[in-house]
């Protein structure tokens, strides 16, 4: 194969783990809550500036991960209990809320993190030249694929071999009757809530150091997850893991032969998949 | 009767003539801050009637309030055509794009609607940002002007603001007339339960295509006004942030009233004004404004009025703070 091709393939890897680590979360809490985060591109911004700054100040890269990842999940574990719980039920009150949410989180980003865009540094430690099928990789993107495997393989385990994760899947198929049956959905809700955020978070230091991270990111990230929601099929797992190695690829390659369109391309299969097939690839019916 | 209706009237005919008049005591940023009212106006009333009658929130809006003004960048100004073509065809241009995204996007309730909406209306950012050979990316196209009619120069702001206040008067009495139909009682119908409606034999499918065109159409004009009065056409006018801006104003002014995009344009251009003038932080503001009005006064300004009116003090407030008792537990 030629190399050329080989390495927009790899950074299409590369950039489908980023995208499964944001879009997950997002199709999880939707599938239960019915509720869109609408801050998912905010927390994801935050997560990577936060990550940025314990780089900075630490120099240890996977301390800044855990960080970034933390920190959110406990401002969506105090948005969930304080906010979102008091509007619970009314959706478009719900989607409000995290609109207006996120436009504060990006507004006072500004104050505490540059303007200009910024990455965050790896240490040479985790980024050296790999050598792999004749030829050079960074190998640091090598690890940002392992870790959103990782994840995959962890949300996997958790939806299908625990408690919490039947109670969840019952949750996205019938809430009523879960709640009937005695299992508190409030807490439930909680729980989901705050691993969408907690993934929110991770994805942006990870996405931070391989992308950008400026003010109005926030919106360009919402869009990429929703985009890998609405194609995968809401609340499905594995449809996330398919739209998000589709596009991937389409914003690898995109970027290398249509740079004018690169972003506008990633719309098209949507597009199709909603025309075709509404539900999305791998949805159930809403 | 006549009586209790009679200081209402007044005061509705003194607003009238202020309005009217406003170009003859008020300075030029008044005036221009006016204009801006009347052309969000329109693109809050195109998103409040889809949210209040038709139970819809589209974030696709603000792409049409873009469209007729790239066309009128493109044709007009760029290709010299003359007055009302370059308007007619993004007007045109608008109500066909809205037809086939409306018949993907109707299909949806609720919030997946909304995301769908979205991710449409982010389909024409990421075009104009990015695409540099038509559209000249972020530079946009800048010299846009109003033509000269009747012998009447558009280009003087006086004679501009007259001409948008007669076009959102016309606007605002056709919507209302539209509202009170009885395709619009039958798009309420749709609103609050889509399966009855269908079951009692209402297309419903195309009940909701076509609210979403008239909308469309809403958000078209105010684009040309738009377009015409700022001069340039970016892609930051259609940017997420201008849309979640715009649907804080119909949210603010309460979007299940008829007036309620209005009341809610007026007090958020104003606002605009006022803290750009204090702070840089504008968007935390607006947001907070957002959070309390969502927590507080789901039904926007308007709600609050009516509120007070019927003698309930702050009820939403009363069960925020104290939940268990306002729900008798």
């Amino acid at each position: 194969m030629d190399a050329k091709i080989l390495i927009f393939i790899l950074n299409g890897l590369t950039q489908a783990a980023i995208l499964f680590v944001l879009g997950s979360g997002l199709t999880l809490a939707f599938g239960l809550m019915r509720v869109v985060n609408m801050a998912h591109g905010a927390f994801y911004l935050l997560g990577g500036y936060i990550g940025y700054s314990v780089v900075k100040a630490t120099g240890n890269w996977p301390l800044a991960v855990i960080a970034g990842g933390l920190s959110i999940a406990l401002l969506g574990f105090i948005f969930e209990r304080f906010m979102l719980v008091r509007v619970r039920g009314g959706d478009l009150p719900e989607t409000l809320l995290t609109v207006a949410i996120s436009m504060i989180i990006a507004d006072l980003a500004v104050v505490f993190w540059p303007p200009q865009p910024i990455t965050l540094n790896v240490p040479a430690s985790l980024n050296f030249p790999v050598q792999v099928l004749g030829i050079t990789y960074p190998s640091f993107r090598f690890i940002l694929m392992g870790i959103s495997v990782l994840i995959a393989v962890s949300l996997y385990l958790i939806l299908y071999k625990t408690k919490l994760g039947a109670a969840v899947r019952a949750g996205v198929d019938d809430r009523e009757t879960v709640s009937a049956l005695g299992v508190n959905i409030q807490v439930i809700y909680t729980v989901v809530f705050v691993l969408a955020a907690l993934l929110a978070g991770f994805a942006g230091v990870l996405g931070g150091s391989y992308l950008q991270l400026s003010p109005g990111s926030d919106t360009t990230i919402l869009t990429y997850s929703l985009v890998v929601i609405i194609l995968g099929g809401m609340g499905s797992l594995l449809g996330t893991v398919v739209s998000s190695l589709i596009l991937g690829q389409i914003l690898s390659f995109g970027l290398a032969y249509a740079p004018q369109y690169s972003y506008f391309l990633i719309f098209i299969p949507m597009a199709i998949v909603l025309a075709l097939r509404p539900q999305g690839l791998f949805g159930k019916q809403i | 009767m006549q009586n209790k209706n009679l200081p209402r009237i007044l005061l509705l005919v003194a607003i009238a003539v202020l309005l009217v008049l406003l170009p003859l005591y008020a300075g030029q940023y008044t005036i221009t801050t006016f204009i801006r009212i009347l052309y969000f106006g329109f693109l809050a009333l195109s998103i409040g009637f889809l949210i209040g009658q038709g139970g819809m929130v589209s974030f696709t809006q603000t792409a049409f309030f873009g469209f007729t003004g790239y066309v009128i960048g493109l044709l007009g100004l760029e290709r010299g055509l003359a007055f009302p073509l370059p308007e007619l065809l993004g007007l045109a241009g608008v109500l066909l794009t809205a037809l086939l995204l409306g018949m993907v996007a109707v299909r949806a309730y609720k919030i997946v609607f909304l995301m769908i909406t979205l991710a449409f209306g982010q389909i024409f950012w990421a075009f104009a940002q990015q695409n540099t050979s038509l559209l000249h990316g972020w530079a946009g196209i800048r010299g846009i002007r109003p033509p000269v009619l009747l012998g009447i120069d558009f280009y003087n702001t006086a004679n501009f603001y007259w001409g948008a206040l007669v076009l959102f008067v016309l606007g605002l009495y056709l919507l209302w007339r539209i509202t009170k139909s009885p395709f619009g009682l039958v798009l309420n119908g749709t609103r609050e339960s889509p399966r009855r409606m269908a079951a009692l034999g209402y297309p419903v499918y195309w009940i909701r295509v076509v609210a979403f065109l008239i909308s469309a159409f809403y958000a078209g004009l105010g684009g040309i006004l738009a377009a015409y009065n700022t001069g340039i056409i970016t892609p930051t006018t259609i940017q997420l942030s201008r849309t979640i801006w715009v649907l804080l104003m119909v949210i603010l002014g309460g979007a299940s009233y008829f007036w309620g995009p209005v009341v809610g344009t007026i007090v958020v251009v104003w606002l605009d004004v006022l803290v750009s003038g204090i702070t840089g932080r504008f968007n935390t503001i607006i947001g907070i404004i957002f959070v309390i009005t969502v927590l507080f006064s789901p039904n926007g300004l308007l709600g609050l009025l009516d509120d007070i009116r019927r003698g309930e003090k702050f009820p939403k407030i009363r069960k925020f703070l104290f939940p268990k008792a306002a729900s008798g537990e």
